[in-house]
Parts: C-alpha cells; sequence; structure tokens
C-alpha cells in the first residue's frame, strides 16, 4: 500500500476540520475524495503535504509515519502538492516557476531535461516561457502549476480542485492531462467538488461530510449510487 | 458640468489644505529663502528678496493647483481647461487670502500666536500679507494665486496635454524617448567590452573623486555609502524573501559596539586590531540575529514587523541603561574610537575612509548581486511570492529566512563598525527607529530589490538632506510628501529591479507584458 491514512483528527484551534478519517491508495491508482465545500478535503491535502499536523493519527506512505516530517522534507519523498487555485508565482517566469518545482534536486542536468519534457508537453507554457507568471491566462496558469508539480518528478501528486475556475473545455483538458499522468506511472489523490469528472477517471472514490468519509467504493459503482447522483451529480433536478 | 466643477473644488481644496499647513510651520519662509537664493544671491538676505521669493513660490503653488484642477478636464478643450483652473483658483484665492486677512488682523492688533504654534511669528505672518495691510495684502495673494493657477491651466492645456494628445495620434508602436534610451543603455549593458570600459571609468571615479573633493563631500558620501551598505542588507531580508524587518537598527547598533568596545580605550580598554573589531561586529550582530530569528522567524507579516521593532528599540534602551553603563558607557557613548591601519601605517583621513566604504558597499554588492542571481535568491523570491506553496515545492523557508535574516544583519554588523569607526565616537542617539525607518524610505523610494535603486535611493534620502541644510527642520515632513507622491505615481520605485532571466537572454519580459493573454 503507497499511502494509509488511519485516524486523522486535524483541529483549527478549537475547529475540528477533520474527524478521524482513514483511507488509503495503491500505487498506479487515482483516488477521487469529492465533497462540498467546507468538506475537509484540502485539509486532508495539506495534512499529507506537512503543511497541517494532525492531533491524533497517522499518515504512513510506504510504510513511513509523515506527521512528524517537515513539508520539504515529504517533497523529497516524491509526494507533491498542486495546490487549489493554482498558486503559481506570479513574479516568476515561467521557466522559473518550473526551475523552482525541481527545487529538492541538484542534478542540473536532469532538470534541464526535465523541463524540456515539460515544454513538449504543455507547447503553450513554452511560447510563453519567458512571461511572468502572473500574466498568463486561467487554464495556462493550471498547466503551470501541475507542470511544476511534475518537475520534481512526483510518486504521488496531490492534486486539490484541479478544475476550479476553468471553462468546461479545459476542465476536460485538464481531466486528459491528468489520466495521462497517471498512465506513465504516478499515482494520484484528487481532490475535486467536480464529483462527475472527478469519479469517470478515477478508480476509487471517498466521498466526504463535514470531516467525514460518509461513502466510499469503486467510481463506477459511486457513480451509480442514488446517494452520490442526489448529492453530488446534479440528480433529481434534471 | 457639475463633475468638472467638484473635480475643481477637489483640487482645490486639497491645495488650500496643504497651503495653509506650510503657512503654519513657516515652510513659506524657508521655502521663499532657498527660492531668491537660487535666482540671486545678492538680494536673498534683502527684505524685497524674500518678498520676491514669496511671490514665486505662492505663484508655483498657484500653478500647480491650476494644472492639477485642469489635468481630467473633459472634454480636452482649452476653454474646459481654463473654467476649470479659475474656478480652482478663484476657490482657493479666497480662501487662502482669507486665512492671509485673518493672519494679518491677528497681528495688527497685537496678538501673538506664538503661544500655539511654535513657528507662526509675527514677522512670518506679516510676510504672508507682503508686509500691507491686511486687506490690500490678502487681495494680492489671492490674486496672485488665481492668476497662476489659470496661467496653469493654460499651460497644460496648450504645452502638456497637446504633448499627450500628439504622443497618442503617433503610432502606438513608435516608442518613446524613454523607451529607446532604455534599449540602448540594454543594448550596450549586453556588450562585454563596453560594460568593461564603464567599470573601468567608474573605477578610476570612485579612486579620483575621494582625494579631490574634499573632506566635507567625504563625510556626506560616507554616510551615503553606509547607508547603501544597511540598504542592501536589508533588501536581502524584505526586498528578497519579503520578510518586513523594522528593528533593523539593532543589527547595526550591536555592531557598532561590539566594535567600540572592542578598540576604544574606554570603557574597557582592549584596543584590539580594528580588521579583527570588524569581523567580530559582523559576527556578533550575525549571533545577534539568530538569537532573535530562532523564536519569530514563524511569524508572518504585521507580526514580525512588530516583534523586531520591538527588538530593535530594546538593544537601544539596553545599552543606554544605568544597568549596563559600566559596560556599554551608557548615555554618553563611547569615545575616541581609533582608525584603522594597513601594516602598521595609520588609515584613518578622510580619504581612507572613503575608500573603506566604498570597498566594502562594492564587495558586499557584488556578494548580494551573486546571491540574487543564485538558485538561493530564487528561493527566497519564492518564500516572497507564497511562503506556503514554497514549501511545498520543497524550499525549505524556515532556513532561507534564517539565512537573508543572518546575511543582513552581518551586512548591517559592518556599516555599524565602520560608521562608530569614522565618527570615532558611538552612542545610544546613533541608533534609534529612524534609521530602520530611513533605510526602508530609501528602498521604497529607490525601488525594492534592485542594486541601482538602492544606491539612488541612498543618495536622494541621505544625501540630498545634507546637502540642502536649510530644509533640516523639515526633513521628516518631505520625506513623508515624497513617500506618498512615490506611492501614488511611481509604486515600483525610482529604479525598479528587472527580474533576471533563466533562458533565452535574448527575449525581453518587459516586450512581452503588453501581449494579450
Amino acid at each position: 500500500m503507497m499511502l494509509e491514512i488511519d485516524n486523522l483528527n486535524v483541529y483549527y484551534n478549537a475547529i475540528h476540520a477533520l474527524k478521524g478519517i482513514s483511507f488509503h491508495l495503491e500505487k498506479g491508482e487515482i483516488v477521487a475524495l469529492i465533497g462540498a465545500n467546507g468538506a475537509g478535503k484540502s485539509t486532508t491535502l495539506n495534512t499529507i503535504s506537512g503543511i497541517l499536523r494532525p492531533r491524533i493519527g497517522s499518515v504512513l506512505f510506504e510504510g513511513e509515519d509523515l506527521t512528524k516530517i517537515p513539508p520539504q522534507d515529504i517533497v523529497r519523498k516524491g509526494i507533491i502538492q498542486v495546490p487549489e487555485g493554482r498558486k503559481i508565482f506570479s513574479k516568476m517566469t515561467v521557466a522559473e516557476n518550473l526551475d523552482i518545482g525541481a527545487y529538492a534536486s541538484n542534478d542540473r542536468a536532469r532538470i534541464k531535461s526535465n523541463m524540456d519534457m515539460m515544454f513538449q508537453r504543455f507547447p503553450r507554457l513554452s511560447e510563453r516561457r519567458n512571461q511572468l507568471g502572473g500574466t498568463l491566462s486561467g487554464g495556462e496558469q493550471q498547466m503551470l502549476a501541475i507542470a511544476r508539480a511534475l518537475m520534481a518528478e512526483p510518486r504521488l501528486l496531490l492534486m486539490d480542485e484541479p478544475s476550479m475556475g476553468l471553462a468546461p473545455i479545459l476542465v476536460e483538458q485538464i481531466f486528459d492531462i491528468i489520466r495521462d499522468i497517471n498512465e506513465q506511472g504516478t499515482s494520484i489523490l484528487l481532490v475535486e467538488q467536480n464529483a462527475q469528472m472527478a469519479l469517470s477517471i478515477s478508480d476509487r472514490g471517498y466521498v466526504m461530510e463535514t470531516g467525514k468519509i460518509v461513502l466510499e467504493g469503486p467510481s463506477n459503482e459511486l457513480l451509480v449510487n442514488p446517494v452520490v447522483i442526489d448529492a453530488y451529480l446534479g440528480g433529481g433536478h434534471d | 458640468m457639475t463633475r468638472n466643477i467638484s473635480n475643481a473644488l477637489h483640487s482645490a481644496i486639497i491645495f488650500i489644505v496643504v497651503t495653509i499647513f506650510l503657512f503654519l510651520i513657516g515652510f513659506t519662509t524657508t521655502g521663499s529663502e532657498l527660492i531668491i537664493k537660487a535666482l540671486s544671491p545678492s538680494i536673498a538676505k534683502t527684505s524685497e528678496g524674500l518678498e520676491i521669493g514669496f511671490t514665486i513660490f505662492i505663484s508655483l503653488i498657484g500653478f500647480i493647483i491650476g494644472l492639477v484642477a485642469s489635468k481630467r478636464e473633459e472634454p480636452d478643450t482649452l476653454g474646459r481647461n481654463l473654467v476649470a483652473g479659475t474656478i480652482a483658483g478663484l476657490i482657493s484665492g479666497v480662501v487662502i487670502g482669507l486665512f492671509g486677512f485673518l493672519m494679518g488682523t491677528l497681528i495688527e492688533n497685537g496678538i501673538d500666536l506664538r503661544g500655539y504654534l511654535q513657528s507662526v511669528s509675527p514677522d512670518s505672518m506679516r510676510k504672508i500679507v507682503f508686509d500691507q495691510p491686511p486687506n490690500i495684502g490678502a487681495l494680492r495673494l489671492g490674486g496672485i494665486i488665481l492668476l497662476s493657477s489659470i496661467f496653469g491651466s493654460f499651460i497644460n492645456s496648450t504645452v502638456i496635454r497637446a504633448e499627450w494628445r500628439k504622443s497618442l495620434s503617433t503610432s502606438v508602436s513608435e516608442s518613446s524617448t524613454a523607451d529607446s534610451v532604455r534599449k540602448t543603455a540594454s543594448k550596450l549593458g549586453a556588450n562585454q567590452g563596453f560594460r568593461m570600459a564603464m567599470m573601468a571609468v567608474l573605477a578610476a571615479i570612485l579612486i579620483i573623486l575621494p582625494q579631490q573633493w574634499g573632506s566635507y563631500w567625504n563625510f556626506v558620501m560616507g554616510t551615503v555609502g553606509i547607508y547603501i551598505l544597511l540598504g542592501i542588507g536589508v533588501n536581502l531580508i524584505i526586498g528578497l524573501a519579503g520578510q518586513l524587518i523594522l528593528g533593523y537598527v539593532a543589527f547595526f547598533a550591536i555592531g557598532a559596539y561590539t566594535f567600540a568596545l572592542l578598540t576604544a580605550p574606554a570603557p574597557h580598554n582592549l584596543q584590539w586590531n580594528f580588521w579583527i573589531a570588524v569581523g567580530l561586529a559582523m559576527i556578533s550582530a550575525t549571533i545577534g540575529s539568530l538569537f532573535i530569528g530562532l523564536p519569530i522567524l514563524n511569524l508572518r507579516g504585521d507580526y514580525l514587523a512588530i516583534v523586531t521593532l520591538g527588538f530593535g528599540e530594546i538593544i537601544r534602551i539596553l545599552v543606554k541603561s544605568d544597568l549596563l553603563t559600566k559596560f556599554t558607557g551608557g548615555p554618553r557613548g563611547v569615545r575616541d574610537i581609533p582608525g584603522p591601519t594597513i601594516f602598521g601605517q595609520s588609515f584613518s583621513s578622510d580619504v581612507d575612509y572613503m575608500y573603506l566604504i566604498i570597498a566594502a558597499v562594492v564587495v558586499t554588492a557584488f556578494v548580494a548581486n551573486r546571491l540574487q542571481n543564485s538558485a538561493t535568491g530564487r528561493a527566497w523570491v519564492a518564500i516572497r511570492e507564497d511562503e506556503t506553496v514554497s514549501k511545498t515545492t520543497g524550499v525549505n523557508s524556515f532556513a532561507y529566512k534564517l539565512l537573508a535574516f543572518a546575511l543582513s544583519a552581518a551586512i548591517a554588523g559592518l556599516a555599524g563598525a565602520l560608521f562608530a569607526s569614522r565618527n570615532q565616537f558611538t552612542g545610544p542617539d546613533d541608533h534609534v527607529l529612524m534609521v530602520s525607518i530611513n533605510v526602508l524610505c530609501l528602498l521604497i523610494v529607490g525601488g525594492m530589490g534592485s542594486l541601482p535603486g538602492i544606491l539612488l535611493g541612498a543618495f536622494t534620502l541621505k544625501g540630498l538632506p545634507e546637502l540642502l541644510r536649510e530644509l533640516e527642520n523639515y526633513r521628516l515632513l518631505i520625506f513623508g510628501a515624497l513617500l506618498v507622491v512615490m506611492m501614488l505615481i511611481r509604486p515600483e520605485g525610482l529604479w525598479p529591479a528587472t527580474r533576471p532571466k533563466l533562458e533565452e537572454k535574448g527575449k525581453s519580459i518587459e516586450a512581452q507584458k503588453g501581449e494579450p493573454t
């Protein structure tokens, strides 16, 4: 098992944000974490990344507990987050953003070849490589955020709402990219409000509600689950 | 039409407040003196001279009122502009005239306002109404403002906005003179041979000037140099790593005192070697920064600013305190600090100090520049942009913040040691909060993160006030006004930083900025 979350309890001061969630992710999987605003999806990702610390519970990555390891060392273990709202460095050029993505590595030649690979994969970024990140469009910024994460050669990619604020056609593109990344061997933990899209590309899914996991199962089963359809797939209204 | 009147009214009110304020603090007298001194030194001291100076001063204010009032007039016709200038001039002329009348009457009735407002001497108030009866003088005052305001709006319409219209009608792609100058400069800058030649010329100037321009200039420029050092240091932590440190003077003080106590005959009579003492000053400032940085660098934004602000004051009060008087010399400071020696030769004339400071600036600037363009520099910028995200890309943000903090403290320690050594004295009053604020100001005025900006800022904020001694009392006022103006018209600073390019040196970032995305 690649990632195993056990009884995770996270607080924002007095607010109990994660109330003992447990789930796991196998190597090579795409696992979707779906749920409404405030369900605790981003909190879960930030806890795995080491930015937040749990009060109770463990995050095991290949058998090693991450909850005591500082964020920059978690990055070096191959867990990279694509943060919500993209959060690219807007005052840095596209190329510099990618360079910062590979910060954990010292192998200049490898960084260079990775960067060339990113520019091949995202031709739009190549055209704009000397442009400041803040001047890119929303879709381009999301691509840059993904490319920046890929620069670190992740083994597990944590993606926080990659579809947020993007036009439907761009959402399709981004999800194609996600599937593509997964097919090349990177495991992905995908947090999404767009449950339809997330479940359609993932192997398994968990449904979160106010800090708890209320449903889990293979994605194709969740897609036809009446509770999920009713709450997250707009069922009953169309 | 109502919008136009309200526009004119708006600028009139602002300038009325500013002008009356300038009257009340006595700046009008100083300003008039300066103007007439610049125009014709021979009549500067006479009362006619002062009157001419004051007339020019008031006309300038009126001119600016007219200029500003008509600036946004739409549609842009001469008539419209003139109407706006007239309205604004009339309103401010009447109000300021009334103010003059009021003051003149009060003075005539023998009421001395100095009890309430220190700078309002009867003499200066009589000057406002041109030494004439209040009613005539006030009319003259208001009339000058009205006329010069109309003139200002006329100039705005016929010269300034005409230029602007012309530049609009010519092709947009055609670059302005400023742009082309900049492009030529950057093209020349890329040329290796030209750069070497420029460096040689600069070096020659820096070697020859200190010997030529006398001890006064060496003193002024030495101070500027010290502030450039401080600016470079503070730029590392504030400009690059984005951590708002306000008590920067603490490290300046630690450096100065370490150096002073190690070399001075009293209170400890250690009399160590100059160079060792400078090194130790830098080290102790660094240790001080680690001591305060380790517990607090996790704080963000305003909290960090407040804590460091407090630290700066604590250090100053500590060295001043009775408790430590035996150790630090207390309020009287440390005196008779000896100068440096090289190979047994004394090296402490004003020229030598200038060289020393120049050398320190060059070395520090070189190191800072290399750091800025390295992977370390990029990590700092990433932390400034978004600390959380920088962590998720693998940057150990705490370690890098601490590194920036320690380096900037070391530079401040060096500056403090040089400052103490040159002045042959250091005391608590050398290390007041104002030093931190000055350094921050010079960074803002010059341009965050840019080395030429720091040089320019240091000259503007430390060099000019030294040279314009008459304005000494108004230094803070001018600083404040300068900061406000800078924020409004050029928030990126006089000489903003350009981002170093990682790849494809030929392509300019600037050229792509305008591209739609």
